[in-house]
């Protein structure tokens, strides 16, 4: 198979940075026209295809970078991801029916909301590893849907109605049904969590993560202060997941906790790991796939989830490492020691 | 005693009813190389474990230039001077050589993620800086050349040598090796030793655990053995050869003779 991740770096480095602001250019411009695209190929039967576009794929996008931080980059198993996207679209129903703030004002207060949940499950969670680690961030999940479907405030099952959509910005006016603006105020979104990805992977907190994830013991006697950039890599993780939350409350207008369970979780898990942990280029092409295909084939009906499954252990079969694996390349060593 | 950078006081490690560490008592004498020595299970590796923080000893004293250790987090044992390498290397081998003793160096940075993050002038400043810290260092222990291949690639002396230019990285008063030299054949174990006198000339204080005694007694300034936990013996390599404690520890008393 060829190594589309090794081609697509080696294109990387020999460009110089005004080719490589057109590549980037490129693909944000690729990414940008795709909600053109309804009536080709990529129009997915019965489901609105820009309404596809928005969620899943650009939602799980964003999700599966955030969650790549946990997973991909620390190696910290966090099942319960999809308790942050709750608390960011609560924070938006909750304050977007009862308060007259809008979705902008909204956004920092859920970010910081979902935040500040990753500091409470992480700091105690953080100090287990491992499946210990893995099952307290299930519960953690569980306990957020569930909390909400008991608590009054929260509307328990029928959730919250009439969650308000984004005032205009710039002329830009955001109704119920303009998916592609949603679209594209996501990618935005997506930009900013990929350059805040980027940037940390090569300074002191993506060194930290790495190492964490390769060999933790041998991190902390190495002066890596751990369990500090563990509860950073879960906060970050689940600013983006918070952010995330709040624009879906925003732009559905309707949630409820059957919108946040268990298998929402799973499935990011899904997109990172189909894609490539700790690569961000997999990840995002992961979740792409994996948002978009359920809906590409919906006309099979009830043997849509057979075969979205057999694609995935298909694959997964053909590439363990994911579609675009985490960097494994190196310069190539100078002779005289070969 | 006012020169010596480590002082184990009366230090006793039990894990339930196996006493590892019994009653040790040495220092560590600044810029000195001390081998410690003693047949498997001795209790020379948990030496390290207590002095890095990894177990909590049972009983007695560690100081550390001139405050205990006790209590001090494993992270925070590092910054305040003290780097190790591993028996079984322990790189991160996903990791290039550079970046592997880089993320050493991350211990005394001042910047952290949020200055990274915003790329404030103290983040790029520290980045390079260390970054050439840590070429240096691997030029200095002479595995220059190998600076940007994954560690896990790298050949088996070569990662050796990277672990102890890894805990170079962490800036450290005192360096503990953990059989340096296990696996080496007789020319590398030559260059090695030529190595960490250069590491002890360079300012490092040295405590060694090796194996191969041609090594130890060629290296060291002063031998420490221990033995079923307990030291027998403290003393200048030729005098510690000569030790009948020392001999019956390794060779086993004729049963003729006890």
């Amino acid at each position: 198979m060829i190594n589309l991740r090794d081609k697509g770096a080696d294109i990387w480095e020999r460009s110089n940075r005004i080719e490589r602001t057109f590549i980037a250019l490129g693909f944000i411009a690729l990414a940008a026209s795709l909600p053109f695209f309804g009536g080709t190929f990529l129009n997915t039967p019965i489901a609105d295809y820009e309404s596809v576009l928005v969620y899943p794929i650009a939602m799980f996008v964003l999700m599966a970078i955030g969650l790549n931080i946990v997973i991909g980059k620390s190696g910290l198993l966090d099942l319960g991801y999809v308790a942050f996207f709750a608390i960011g679209a609560y924070t938006m129903g909750l304050l977007g029916t009862r308060t007259s703030l809008n979705t902008w004002e909204i956004l920092p207060i859920g970010i910081a909301m979902a935040m500040f949940s990753g500091v409470i499950l992480g700091v105690p969670a953080l100090k287990l590893r491992g499946d210990y680690l893995a099952i307290i961030t299930l519960g953690f999940g569980e306990i957020v849907r569930i909390v909400a479907l008991n608590l009054g405030t929260l509307g328990r099952s029928e959730g919250i109605l009439n969650i308000p959509t984004p005032p205009s910005v710039f002329g830009v006016e955001y109704s119920f049904d303009s998916h592609r603006i949603y679209y594209w105020t996501l990618l935005i979104l997506i930009l900013f969590a990929i350059w805040m990805v980027r940037r940390l992977s090569v300074r002191r907190a993506g060194r930290a993560w790495e190492s964490i994830r390769q060999d933790e013991d041998a991190a902390e006697l190495m002066g890596v202060p751990t369990f500090k950039y563990k509860v950073w890599a879960f906060v970050l993780g689940a600013s983006v997941g918070g952010a995330a939350g709040v624009f879906y409350a925003s732009k559905t207008l309707f949630i409820a906790p059957d919108n946040f369970t268990l298998q929402i979780s799973i499935l990011i898990l899904a997109c990172v790991v189909f894609g490539g942990m700790g690569n961000i280029w997999g990840v995002i092409l992961g979740a792409v796939i994996l948002g978009y295909l359920p809906d590409r084939i919906r006309f099979l009906s009830d043997a849509r989830l057979l075969v979205f499954g057999l694609v995935l252990v298909i694959m997964m079969n053909l590439r363990p490492d994911g579609l675009l694996p985490r960097k494994k390349r190196e310069k190539p060593l100078p002779k005289q020691v070969q | 005693m006012s020169n010596s950078i480590i002082s184990l006081k009366n230090v006793t490690m039990k894990f339930g009813g196996v006493t590892a560490l019994n009653d040790v008592t040495f220092d560590v004498k600044q810029g000195e190389i001390l081998g410690l020595i003693g047949p498997n299970g001795a209790g020379k590796t948990t030496v390290f474990n207590v002095i890095t923080g990894v177990y909590q000893i049972t009983s007695g004293a560690i100081d550390f230039d001139g405050k205990s250790l006790s209590g001090t987090k494993r992270y925070k044992i590092t910054k305040r001077g003290i780097a190790r390498t591993f028996q079984n290397i322990r790189l991160w081998g996903d990791m290039t050589a550079l970046e592997n003793v880089v993320t050493a160096t991350d211990t005394h940075k001042k910047s952290g993620l949020l200055s990274g993050l915003f790329g404030m002038p103290i983040s790029r400043k520290e980045e390079k800086r260390d970054k050439a810290r840590a070429q240096e260092l691997l030029d200095f222990i002479g595995i220059g050349e190998y600076a940007d291949r994954l560690a896990r690639n790298l050949p088996y002396g070569v990662q050796r040598r990277l672990e102890i230019a890894r805990a170079l990285g962490t800036n450290p008063k005192l360096v503990l090796l953990d059989e340096p030299a296990a696996g080496f054949n007789p020319s590398e174990k030559v260059e090695l030793a030529a190595t960490i006198r250069k590491i002890r000339d360079a300012g490092y204080t040295v405590l060694l655990i090796e194996h191969d005694m041609s090594l130890v007694m060629k290296v060291s300034d002063r031998v420490v053995v221990l033995d079923f936990g307990q030291k027998i013996a403290d003393d200048v390599p030729n005098k510690v050869q000569n030790d009948p404690r020392v001999i019956e520890a390794y060779l086993g008393v004729p049963e003729d003779a006890s």
